[in-house]
């Protein structure tokens, strides 16, 4: 498994990641795994608090669960997508909707990448970092 | 009388065209008509005295023939309208016997009226009273509408009998009172055979032969009789009128003794008569009578009568507005049955839009079931699968290691099963499409078999392919992937320890087969057929404790179609199971 964040030089100014779930078990296991990947996580659980937190500190990538309480995943994309300060941040939508049709309509509302639980951690680290080379 | 006689195969075709009975023999009815015919045509080369007695002889064979055939044919209490045949032409063969006393003994007719005319007058009640009896029997007079034609039919035919045949007997001079009243009866007694036969030419009835006989033999009696009274002064015994009267006893005999006289015994339970092109010819005829009676007698310069025709005309007027009112009622019970059997229908069909409409909210709510049980199964099993893995990534203890294993393994499985759950409610809607690339199945099979490599080993069983360069197919290379897991996946399940299972990839110009087969437990016959449906699980494979869903073939199935291709297995029980899918080539 690759990124041990802990060979990261502590000096040099880590990415920061959002991620928003509602479910803590599943809120952690992913801030775990990018926090070990070597990113600077912040953690919320819901819709409202991932919008002030992207508005406030413009996290190179957000990690967004669909469901969640206040404002859905979408919504929020909606509101970073529509904002000109906000608009270029990458955005990856996480969820248990894994259909097609589920997957074609994140993509077509404005996500960087769509990634279907249950995930693979090398998964969801490759596809973060790809994000912020290409960003 | 025999019932039957055993015959060539050549005469008894021709003799049974277009009957419908047993055709060792023929039939007696048949025997007794060529028979009498036979007798008749003798009757008119033969001198005076044994014509007349082959006459009397000709209707008592007859009058025997309708006793003998009423008791073979008819039950006990079907018999009375044929006896009441068999006493009137019994007494019509007495009246026959005084004429032929005469003509033997005094060399001339009997005189007018004499004890002949008394039996010939007695046997028309029980005629009568039979032909009536057959007629409500075979339910002629069951409904208003078959007696008013009934009525009309008489009221025709009495008009022309009284005007052409009753009242000029009243202007002729006779010897005596009772000669009149003698021959004024014939024509009148005429007017209910008439009738008769009328009823019997539209009867609503099924034509069964003995039906068709006993209609020509009454048409054959009136038409004698009436012949007769046209001309009563000429009539000589020999004459042409004779071959009528005995020809009426001959197909009357016939009739009783043909077994399809059953069939008159039978009630018919049509109801309403319908109206027939004949029967609609009959009532214009009897209708226009009175018109008709009226322009024959201008032109023959007659005594017109006025007074018979203008009353027989009005009554016949009033009983077709009598007949139209019941149509015109008819129609309109139909029109009123019709709203109302079409506001049924409306009904049924609003709750028919009503209960669809229902149907498509359940079947969107099951949609949605589905989806966000679905959704909520995988949430845990996203944390489940998430940490064994960071645990995994940490332990070095290889039993731990090892207990973590299979719990990341059986999460999949679990994975895999809601998947499968989710794919097949979508089968359920008809949602399978496909995204269509051009696919290298034997890039597929080869990851297939890789992916399943560890699952073989671990169940003691061989895995081989067998792959040769095939052109490629169009299809969604992930639904082709989930096929062939689920079948290799399959074989393996269902092969003891030490087996094998074998992979083999070919192809013809336009199609590509899979073959998976395996030296497993075999499916039954029986079960074969059921093997693709939806849930269904093999008895041994419920009773081995094999584990599975039923789901997987029914979705290789589905996606084996939705590929435009067919899917198919071959076993022998306990010797091994092998599956063959074959798709079309591309292009």
């Amino acid at each position: 498994m690759s990124g041990a964040g802990l060979t990261e030089p502590a000096a040099v100014a880590r990415p920061v990641i959002l991620c928003a779930d509602d479910d803590p078990d599943i809120l952690s296991l992913v801030s775990l795994r990018l926090e070990r990947a070597g990113f600077e996580v912040v953690r919320v659980t819901d819709g409202d608090a991932a919008l002030e937190v992207i508005r406030a500190r413009r996290p190179a990538v957000s990690v967004l669960d669909v469901m969640m309480p206040r404002q859905t995943g979408y919504e929020v994309l909606a509101a970073v997508r529509g904002d000109e300060a906000t608009r270029h941040l990458k955005v990856i939508l996480l969820s248990a909707r894994v259909q097609k049709s589920d997957i074609a309509l994140g993509i077509a509302a404005g996500a960087d990448a769509y990634l279907a639980k249950p995930f693979r951690s090398g998964e969801l680290v490759a596809l973060v970092r790809e994000l912020i080379e290409a960003g | 009388m025999a019932d039957s006689v055993p015959l060539s195969g050549t005469l008894r075709r021709g003799l049974l065209r277009g009957l419908h009975r047993d055709a060792r023999s023929i039939p007696a009815s048949w025997l007794y008509l060529g028979v009498g015919a036979t007798a008749i045509a003798v009757y008119f080369f033969l001198p005076a005295t044994p014509q007349s007695l082959l006459y009397v002889a000709i209707g008592a064979v007859s009058v025997t023939a309708i006793f003998i055939g009423t008791r073979r044919n008819l039950a006990r209490g079907r018999r009375l309208p044929w006896y009441l045949f068999g006493l009137g032409l019994l007494a019509q063969v007495a009246g026959d016997l005084v004429f032929a006393f005469y003509e033997i003994s005094r060399g001339h007719e009997p005189p007018s009226p004499s004890l002949a005319d008394l039996f010939y007058l007695l046997s028309l009640p029980p005629l009568g009273l039979g032909a009536f009896l057959v007629l409500r029997r075979v339910g002629s007079m069951a409904s208003r509408e078959g007696v008013l034609d009934t009525i009309v039919v008489f009221c025709g035919v009495g008009l022309m009998q009284w005007v052409f045949f009753i009242d000029p007997l009243r202007h002729t001079t006779f010897d005596s009172r009772w000669e009149r009243i003698a021959q004024m009866a014939y024509p009148a007694a005429s007017v209910l055979l008439l009738v008769a036969v009328a009823q019997l030419l539209v009867g609503a009835t099924a034509r069964v032969f003995a039906y068709q006989l006993l209609l020509l033999s009454l048409a054959l009696w009136v038409g004698a009789n009436e012949a007769y009274s046209l001309d009563v002064d000429q009539y000589r015994g020999g004459s042409w009128i004779d071959a009528l009267w005995l020809s009426a006893y001959v197909v009357w005999g016939a009739a009783a003794l043909d077994p399809s006289i059953r069939g008159l015994a039978r009630r018919d339970r049509r109801g309403l008569p319908r109206l027939t092109r004949t029967r609609l010819g009959l009532l214009a005829a009897a209708s226009l009578t009175a018109p008709a009676v009226l322009v024959i007698e201008r032109i023959s310069h007659h005594h017109v009568h006025a007074y018979a025709v203008g009353v027989g005309g009005a009554i016949l007027g009033v009983l077709v507005l009598f007949r139209l009112a019941g149509l015109v009622n008819s129609v309109e019970r139909a029109r009123r049955s019709e709203r109302v059997f079409r506001h049924e229908a409306q009904q049924a069909q609003q709750l028919l839009a009503y209960q669809n409409e229902q149907l498509l909210e359940l079947d969107r709510l099951k949609d949605e079931f589905v989806s966000s049980i679905s959704h909520e199964l995988r949430t845990p099993l996203t944390s489940i699968s998430g940490y064994v893995e960071v645990l995994l990534e940490s332990e070095t203890d290889d039993e731990r290691r090892s207990h973590l294993s299979i719990v990341d393994r059986n999460a999949h499985r679990l994975l895999g099963l809601v998947s499968d759950l989710l794919f097949a409610a979508r089968l359920q809607d008809g949602r399978l499409e496909l995204e269509r690339d051009e696919v290298d199945l034997t890039r597929v099979v080869s990851h297939a078999v890789e992916s399943a490599r560890p699952r073989a080993e671990n169940g003691g069983v061989r895995l081989d392919t067998v792959l040769a360069a095939v052109p490629a197919v169009r299809g969604e290379p992930d639904r082709l992937a989930q096929l062939l897991d689920n079948l290799i996946s399959n074989a393996i399940k269902f092969t003891p320890p030490g087996g094998d299972v074998t992979v083999r990839l070919t192809a013809t110009d336009s199609t590509v087969s899979i073959e998976v087969s395996d030296t497993g437990i075999g499916v039954p016959e029986a079960e074969r057929e059921r093997l693709f449906e939806r849930f269904f699980r093999s008895q041994t494979a419920l009773e081995r404790q094999i584990q599975g869903t039923g789901l997987g073939l029914h979705i290789s199935k589905a996606i084996v179609e939705a590929h435009g291709g067919r899917i198919g297995v071959d076993s022998n029980e306990g010797a091994g199971t092998t599956f063959v899918v074959d798709l079309p080539v591309a292009g």
